[in-house]
């Protein structure tokens, strides 16, 4: 299968900060979700794929394209759908308003095709009954959706979102996955999170990212799977665990090489995080 | 009904081959006309009606340019231009609201002699006006759709220059009315335009490497502080930048950095915040 994105050695450094080091990967059709701390480099490498930052060293092609030229560049733009991590709305306009301004930066410049565009991405994001209402009395949610139907629009091979899920109830974090599950459908979406629920739910593949680097790539099977063996529940948190917390019934799930005989739990996806990230040399937060 | 929308007319609909304004027109009539709408079937393919009907249901469905972008529209402008600089965030009320205040604050000392009966005040202000409201209209800082516009397709320097080009005529066109408003106003009122633009550009220039907050700072900057220099130097002379001289240099500047601002108009189409 020809790659949607395809990307060697991708390197950019902020300052005294090593952004992206050495990053390299291949997006085929489906969600990809990326996992990450704070500061590992997910919104950088987001930003290099959707054309807004040129990286310093490395070659990546989009949808065939090569963005380092500028006739690329616009080729890619043309079919790239971006979700930024904090999108950002004009407060005053209303929700048609917001998406039809999208498109018309997308080059949709006929009146008549641009506004069939805008109705059928705010029905495909279920926000048909109150497009004309102003953005600022929308919920979160609702913008984070209109955020979507504003990536959405001109149907775009790859679509980048960068933490969609963040400050969502579970309710509406729910409905969002079924909209990002759809508009895996057929086109390529990589998803940066911190939800492992996000990835365990939606991708087909999952990338881990620690310190600019790719620490994991592969299925979130196989990411569960590194924890295959070493959680296990304690009565006390064991001091030689990585990480470990207190669980509703009261015992202690502890993750990392567990002592003999210890019983051992099922592992989740979180689990697989945990122990690769720590295996990156990053922080693992531990209760 | 009083009227109905003229065969010939409906029939150019039916091939969706009439334009605006009488398209709008006949779309508008036609939600409330039986008789048209009977017409019109008959004369039309099916297929090409029912396009119309859906472009007309999807134009229902749009809701109303708000007032700037209905004023813009009524001058002429396109529907998709007007949409870009109704989005721009020193076009709005608060912005323009302030630059009137200024100008009729400059101008209020003018009269009162407060600035020497000179309306130098009035011409050290003005130039920095376009510059700051330039400044403010595009950028990670104060356009909240700043990511999403620079990885459109539509050039971020395309984008740039609609924006300047109006809030240069919004802000120039207030502060030509105020220069009216002088006293002893004749052409050395005028004295504040080159510069202006002299200091609009080079603040754009160096935004492309500098970014869009620190260089129209630094270009004021320096513009107050040439003007404290003249002052200092002669304070009863007319300061160098309104003389005939400091005009031309003015003029020269504007030229130069123009062309220089074309030539790195490939740096506005990339990310200019901070990465993370």
């Amino acid at each position: 299968m020809t790659p949607t994105v395809s990307a060697s050695g991708l390197s950019l450094r902020f300052g005294g900060t090593q952004a992206l080091d050495e990053v390299s990967l291949r997006l085929t059709s489906g969600v990809t979700g990326l996992l990450g701390p704070n500061g590992a480099g997910k919104t950088t490498l987001l930003r290099v794929l959707a054309t807004a930052v040129p990286p310093d060293r490395g070659a990546f092609t989009v949808l065939g394209q090569d963005p380092a030229t500028a006739a690329g560049r616009q080729e890619v733009r043309r079919r790239l759908g971006y979700l930024p991590q904090t999108p950002g709305f004009h407060p005053d306009f209303s929700a048609f308003e917001f998406v039809d301004y999208v498109a018309i930066l997308k080059e949709l410049t006929d009146r008549g095709a641009r506004h069939r565009e805008v109705r059928r991405v705010l029905d495909e994001v279920d926000l048909a009954d109150v497009r004309a209402k102003r953005i600022k009395k929308l919920s979160g949610g609702m913008r984070q959706r209109v955020a979507l139907a504003a990536a959405l629009v001109g149907d775009p091979g790859f679509l980048v979102l960068d933490e969609p899920t963040v400050g969502l109830d579970p309710e509406q974090r729910m409905r969002f996955r079924e909209l990002i599950a759809q508009a895996g459908e057929g086109r390529t979406v990589l998803l940066s999170t911190h939800q492992t629920e996000d990835v365990a739910m939606l991708c087909h593949r999952v990338l881990v990212m620690a310190g600019g680097r790719i620490r994991f790539d592969g299925t979130p099977a196989e990411l569960t799977a590194r924890a295959g063996g070493r959680v296990w529940s304690s009565t006390e948190r064991d001091p030689g665990a990585k990480a470990g917390w207190r669980t509703g019934t009261g015992t202690f799930r502890n993750v990392g090489s567990p002592p003999a005989g210890a019983d051992l739990l099922e592992p989740t996806l979180e689990d697989g995080y945990l122990l690769t990230l720590d295996g990156a040399g990053a922080e693992v937060a531990a209760a | 009904m009083t009227w109905h929308v003229d065969a010939e007319d409906l029939r150019a609909y039916a091939r969706g081959e009439l334009a605006p304004p009488a398209l709008w027109s006949a779309d508008t009539h036609l939600v409330a006309c039986a008789q048209c709408r009977g017409v019109l079937a008959e004369v039309g393919d099916p297929e090409r009606v029912d396009d119309g009907w859906e472009r007309l249901d999807a134009e229902l469905d749009a809701p109303r340019p708000g007032v700037f972008e209905g004023l813009l529209m009524r001058l002429g402008v396109a529907d998709h231009t007007a949409r870009l600089l109704a989005a721009t965030p020193v076009l709005r009320r608060s912005w323009l609201g302030a630059v009137v205040a200024v100008l009729v604050m400059s101008v209020v000392a003018a009269h009162a002699g407060t600035a020497a009966a000179s309306p130098t005040l009035f011409l050290a202000l003005a130039p920095l006006l376009p510059l700051g409201g330039v400044a403010l209209s595009y950028g990670p800082a104060l356009d909240p759709t700043y990511e999403m516009a620079v990885v459109a397709p539509m050039h971020g320097f395309r984008l740039l220059m609609v924006r300047t080009v109006a809030v240069l005529t919004a802000v120039l066109g207030l502060s030509g009315l105020a220069t009216l408003a002088l006293p002893g106003y004749g052409l050395g009122a005028l004295a504040w335009l080159l510069p202006a633009l002299a200091l609009t550009s080079t603040g754009l220039v160096l935004s492309a490497r500098l970014g869009p907050v620190l260089a129209p700072s630094l270009v004021g900057g320096v513009w107050v502080a040439v003007l404290l220099a003249a002052h200092a130097y002669d304070a009863g002379a007319t300061p160098v930048p309104f003389t005939a001289a400091g005009q031309g240099v003015a003029a020269a500047v504007a030229a130069l950095t123009g062309g220089l601002l074309f030539l790195v108009r490939d740096r506005f189409d990339r990310f200019q915040g901070d990465a993370v």
